[in-house]
């Protein structure tokens, strides 16, 4: 039904693909970068992105790490966590509040004071 | 047994009682299904380069294992049932690559080979192989992806670890969650140079139009489908906007952003899911239009393109039923 020429070139697309892909995947993986440039925080009340580069860039609105990571002093920066390793998902208290408070706090306090950022649930929370 | 005057009348056809009509001879215009298929991937390949670019090795291991696991997924299906080895003809290797251009750069690989895998045996070869198919095989392969696996296809979430050099958020969700006013952050002329997070080869704009025009003047596409699918998006985005723009993004933006383009020109063209005469080509391509839109504007996922087609695949042969009155009347 179909020459051998064009069996040929299916086959050989297959074949020579399948090596390409297979190496891409196997030697070429996407390397998460050291600082991280968004973040996706899947929540029940609407998932946020929160674009930490631009948080952090000299370019975007210039904050230092200690503004947000806030146990850390300057020489400890390069050693700044993710937010939940201490303030947890489901549980907190007055010293410790869960990440949800400590994530509302931070943020809507910070964009009240310098009068940029949403400050309303729709402005982060995709709902 | 057989009177002579019978015999006679058989092998010689003037001696025929009635008068038989029949069309003249068919002459074979020279092109083939194979021809067609590598003209179509070359049609879309400048839309793919700018993702190559974009997003790198990632995306180019996407799209080569996307296109050589729909091959072979089709030579399974051939060897198993013992039938005609299809490879030859490239429809194969056209869906893997189209599919592969819908996904983020970040698919993982059991999710390409799954996909290739509902593209060809799902949504081809299971209702006889090419030309059979009632849906687009990969708007179908892609729908149940979606649903399977919702977080893959979400595209912020999916290049996070991307830094480019324009608004990384993915267009149709910012207008989507937060309003009209999100659009300040992308402008018509970045979106159709591609300038937008999507898929790997369904962001360049400019690349698709060029694709979509070359297959529409070789007549490998019918433009009535291609042109009325924009339409559609343009009118009914255009009558939301009227209504509220404060929410709904302008027909401009929803023209260059999503699937819409690679939906007008590479899916909802696709032949034997899709009516062959005038009328119902129009109607078919203008419903798929506002569907979309309906789809985005007040519907529950962010883009509507994949879904749409479906549903106008789903109508396609009871728009077929319009066709024009025969000649002349049976007595």
């Amino acid at each position: 039904m179909f020459s051998k020429k064009e069996l040929k070139l299916a086959g050989a697309l297959a074949v020579c693909l399948l090596v390409i892909g297979v190496i891409s995947y196997a030697a070429f993986p996407l390397q998460a970068p050291p600082e991280p440039l968004r973040l996706m925080f899947n929540v029940a009340a609407g998932n946020v992105l929160f674009n930490h580069k631009i948080h952090a860039a000299v370019s975007g609105y210039g904050l230092s790490c200690g503004d947000c990571h806030h146990t850390l002093s300057e020489d400890e920066y390069a050693d700044a966590q993710s937010c939940s390793e201490c303030h947890e998902l489901d549980e907190g208290d007055e010293e410790m509040p869960k990440r949800a408070d400590a994530f509302h706090l931070q943020c809507i306090n910070c964009h009240k004071d310098f009068e940029a950022g949403p400050i309303e649930c729709t402005g982060c929370h995709a709902l | 047994m057989l009177e002579k005057r019978d015999v006679l009348e058989q092998q010689t056809p003037l001696r025929q009682k009635k008068l038989i009509v029949s069309h003249a001879p068919f002459f074979h215009s020279g092109r083939t299904v194979t021809e067609r298929s590598y003209h179509t991937m070359l049609a879309a390949l400048p839309a793919l380069l700018l993702g190559f670019y974009y997003y790198g090795m990632p995306a180019f291991g996407v799209v080569c294992l996307s296109i050589s696991t729909a091959i072979l997924w089709e030579l399974v299906v051939n060897l198993v049932t013992k039938r005609t080895i299809t490879i030859g003809d490239g429809n194969a290797a056209w869906l893997g690559m189209l599919f592969g251009m819908l996904v983020p750069a970040t698919m993982p690989w059991w999710a390409v080979i799954t996909g290739t895998f509902i593209v060809i045996v799902i949504g081809k070869q299971i209702f006889g192989g090419i030309g059979s198919n009632a849906f687009h095989p990969v708007a179908l392969a892609l729908a149940m992806m979606m649903l399977s696996w919702r977080s893959l296809f979400d595209f912020d979430a999916a290049l996070l670890n991307y830094d480019l050099e324009f608004a990384t958020i993915y267009p149709l969700a910012a207008v989507k969650y937060f309003g009209a006013a999100s659009l300040d952050a992308f402008s018509l002329l970045d979106l159709l140079m591609g300038k937008q997070l999507g898929g790997i080869g369904s962001a360049f704009g400019l690349g698709l139009l060029i694709g979509g025009i070359y297959l529409m003047l070789r007549g490998f596409i019918r433009w009535e489908i291609s042109l009325t699918f924009l339409a559609g998006i343009f009118a009914t985005a255009f009558v939301f906007n009227l209504f509220d723009p404060a929410r709904f993004a302008p027909p401009a933006f929803h023209l260059l952003t999503g699937y819409t383009l690679i939906g007008a020109f590479f899916l909802a063209t696709e032949d034997s899911s899709s009516p062959v005469n005038f009328v119902p080509m129009l109607i078919y391509g203008a419903a798929g239009g506002m569907m979309t839109v309906l789809i985005r504007n007040i519907g529950a996922w962010v883009d509507g393109v994949i879904l749409a087609i479906l549903v106008i695949n789903l109508i396609s042969p009871l728009l077929d039923k319009i066709r024009p009155q025969a000649l002349g009347k049976v007595e």
